[in-house]
């Protein structure tokens, strides 16, 4: 069976930089979740990005469903299922709940597919439903969250990548939208997750993949992960180096 | 004068003044580029109403269905040739300034050796008669440009508002990403929005044309005049631009008349300095955190 996404030795970085991503290979397979973990500077977000068309690799392939899609743009990943929720809050500030909503719906023609979407994203957020005639841009930062999931899910993706969702939020805004996640992974979307807070994002996954310096150094099932004692080695570890450049 | 008399000639130049600024702010709001060549733009426009008027004897509001197209066309292609080169830079702000810099200066020039530094401008009938609504006076041709920018603005702002394609130059103003991420193609949206800007000032040229007499090198105090109007409002704000409009071609209207004509321009740069001072982001712009 083709892969979901299939990256293979992949190299990418932003404008005239050095490459943050070497040679990242790695396979996601249709139906689980997964979260990549890695310290600061990895290349976690550098990944979501080339995946999703912000970046180009610059080499290697990325595949989806084995087509190569390196090179194209956002709404032509859009149009092949994959979308991506970055870490800044995204929302249109003087668009209300309901236009931030079918906007995400953009590249659908069909009114009645819209509605019907917008109604499934509408109960699986009732929050939204209650604010649907608000401005965005006054909502709070956790309800800003769940308008940028919900407005991902009106393209209805197979890949939905996700990008520290609970960036800034209060601890317990942050349960909601981390409860969202593993729902959203117990459906036939496939979510691809990266999180700051690895335990957090692990708890609402199948699969952890952790990526260091911009390569993958190993990945299994997601609950157990963190008692790799590679990871200790990873996180202390870099930190020793850090030390040692600084004096 | 008094004081309705002075409001009412201030009001009918507002008009004007937020059709000229409409399609500058529009491109800041879309691309973040302050377009400094749009009052040169706006100038050849008016040259081709001109000649049109003085060759084939074309009344100048109707050689907006030349100026705008021809505008759009030339808007369009010029952003699809110099701007995505530019897009990758580092210095992506720097760059456009000196790019649309450069296209005033070479406009500027290419007016200048075709059609001379001559004062210029089209005297249709209208543009010298008046009348008098009660004991107000109106001049006939800043009425007619008045109702001919509110209706293209109305028309602007449905296009934005109930299209799908506006829709999509909205979502772009309000967060260029967020718009790439759900589907718009930023680059399509931006080749438009800088066709539909150039076609406003297509418009603008052509009643210009009637409204001041212009030169090539006229494109100086009006790019100087619209950057004071769109700040005012809030850079990338269209409701902002015709506030600021109009606010200003008030204000410069009492000016006049309380000082006379030469201290009217002082109006806007004044404007200018005390907006920057109190509340750079304008009336209605957003406070952009770097």
């Amino acid at each position: 069976m083709t892969a979901l996404l299939e990256l293979s030795e992949t190299r990418a970085g932003y404008g005239a930089g050095p490459d943050i991503l070497h040679d990242v290979s790695l396979t996601i397979e249709a139906g689980k979740s997964y979260c990549i973990i890695g310290p600061n500077g990895a290349g976690k977000s550098t990944l979501l990005k080339l995946v999703c068309g912000i970046l180009k690799p610059r080499e290697g392939r990325v595949m989806v469903r084995g087509e190569s899609v390196g090179g194209l743009r956002p709404d032509q990943l859009l149009a092949r299922g994959v979308c991506y929720v970055p870490q800044e809050r995204t929302v249109f500030p003087t668009m209300t709940v309901r236009e931030n909503l079918s906007m995400g719906a953009y590249s659908v023609d069909d009114k009645d597919v819209v509605e019907q979407r917008l109604g499934r994203v509408l109960e699986l957020f009732p929050i939204l439903d209650e604010r649907r005639s608000q401005i965005a841009g006054t909502l709070s930062g956790g309800e800003q969250q769940m308008v940028t999931l919900g407005r991902a899910l009106m393209v209805d993706p197979s890949l939905m990548m996700i990008d520290e969702p609970s960036l800034g939020l209060a601890p317990t805004v942050a349960d909601q939208i981390f409860d969202t996640i593993r729902r959203l992974g117990e459906t036939d979307i496939t979510v691809l997750l990266v999180e700051q807070n690895a335990q957090r994002g692990l708890e609402s996954v199948d699969w952890g993949i952790v990526l260091d310096l911009g390569k993958k150094k190993f990945e299994g099932p997601a609950e157990g992960i963190l008692d790799d004692p590679r990871i200790r080695e990873l996180y202390l570890g870099a930190k020793v180096v850090s030390r040692e450049s600084e004096g | 004068m008094n004081f309705v008399q002075v409001l009412v000639l201030g009001l009918l130049l507002g008009g004007v003044y937020s059709l000229m600024a409409s399609g500058l702010t529009l491109l800041f709001g879309v691309m973040r580029v302050v377009n400094l060549a749009h009052a040169a733009f706006i100038i050849v426009a008016a040259y081709i109403a001109f000649y049109l008027f003085t060759l084939a004897d074309v009344d100048p509001v109707l050689t907006i269905v030349v100026t705008m197209p021809v505008m759009f066309m030339l808007g369009v292609v010029m952003y699809l040739t110099l701007f995505p080169r530019l897009e990758s830079s580092e210095r992506y702000v720097e760059m456009t300034v000196l790019l649309t810099f450069g296209l005033a200066l070479i406009v500027e020039g290419l007016l200048t050796f075709f059609f001379t530094g001559i004062f210029r401008s089209t005297r249709p009938e209208y543009a010298t008669q008046s009348f008098f609504l009660w004991d107000i006076f109106i001049p006939k041709g800043q009425l007619v440009a008045l109702g001919i920018s509110l209706v293209l603005l109305i028309g602007l702002w449905a296009f934005l508002m109930f299209t799908k394609t506006g829709t999509a130059i909205r979502a772009t103003m309000q967060n260029r990403t967020a718009a790439q991420l759900v589907g718009v193609n930023v680059r399509r949206i931006s080749a438009l929005s800088f066709g539909v800007g150039m076609a406003l000032a297509g418009a603008s040229g052509s009643l210009l044309s009637y409204l001041f007499p212009f030169f090539p090198s006229r494109h100086w105090q009006w790019v100087a005049i619209l950057l004071s109007l769109i700040v005012l409002g809030g850079l990338g704000s269209l409701k902002g631009a015709v506030v600021g409009a109009v606010s200003l071609a008030v204000a410069a209207a009492f000016v006049t008349d309380i000082f006379g004509p030469t201290w009217s321009p002082v109006t806007f740069f004044l404007a200018l300095f005390l907006v920057l001072m109190v509340r750079p982001q304008g009336l209605y712009g957003k406070v952009v955190r770097i």
